[in-house]
């Protein structure tokens, strides 16, 4: 079965409407967009601001998608985006898209890409307090 | 040997730079010179080294010409 992997960083909030090309076989497309809530610990803010060390954070961000498709079997896309720099309030920063033959491996991967994005891809975020004169 | 050590995010923040000259010949070393400064120090506990843009041990030898970064707790995604 083949398989592909993409990562890409973005400058700003991310397109809605990204989507994954027609895969023969699959049966299920699984897409997930991270949104900036406008709160963060009980203070309102305008954003989120994104940094990343982007030739290693596309390296592991590569990485993950080849093991999210190493451990669920029936996988065959993974396409990940991320922001980099500033996104507004309900923005997306975040979009992740994964291709499997069926459903439950779809959504496990989709998953465990996330939780294992959270841990160890270099990108930070800082809230941008909309109380703090910028 | 004089190292450059990247730095992104809360370390970058704490010393208002986004690299730093240190000396050492493994990245722990690297880190026990890292932690005399006491903007830095706090932040290295939880730290993470990576060489050439992959996450290794404090063990692991510097050799010139390697790039070098100090990696504090990530916070990709949105929550």
């Amino acid at each position: 079965m083949t398989t592909s992997v993409t990562a890409r960083l973005h400058p700003g909030a991310l397109p809605r409407g990204l989507t994954l090309a027609e895969t023969p076989g699959c049966g299920a497309m699984v897409k997930f967009e991270g949104l900036v809530r406008p709160m963060e610990g009980g203070r309102a803010i305008t954003g989120l601001a994104y940094e990343a060390y982007e030739p290693m954070a596309v390296k592991v961000l590569e990485q993950l998608g080849r093991v999210a498709i190493e451990k669920h079997a029936g996988v065959m896309q993974v396409e990940v985006h991320h922001s980099v720099g500033f996104v507004p309030n309900h923005g997306c920063s975040f979009t992740l898209l994964v291709a499997a033959a069926h459903r439950k491996e779809a959504l496990a991967a989709a998953d465990f890409f996330i939780d294992e994005m959270k841990r160890e891809v270099p990108i930070w975020k800082e809230p941008v307090y909309a109380d703090i004169q910028q | 040997m004089a190292i450059t050590v990247l730095l992104f995010g809360p370390l970058a923040a704490a010393v208002g730079a986004r690299s730093i000259s240190v000396e050492g010949g493994t990245c722990g070393e690297v880190r026990a010179e890292l932690a005399k400064n006491p903007a830095l120090a706090p932040a290295l506990k939880s730290a993470r080294f990576a060489v050439n843009q992959a996450f290794v041990a404090d063990s692991h030898p510097v050799a010139a010409g390697d790039e070098v970064a100090v990696i504090s707790p990530v916070s990709g995604g949105c929550l």
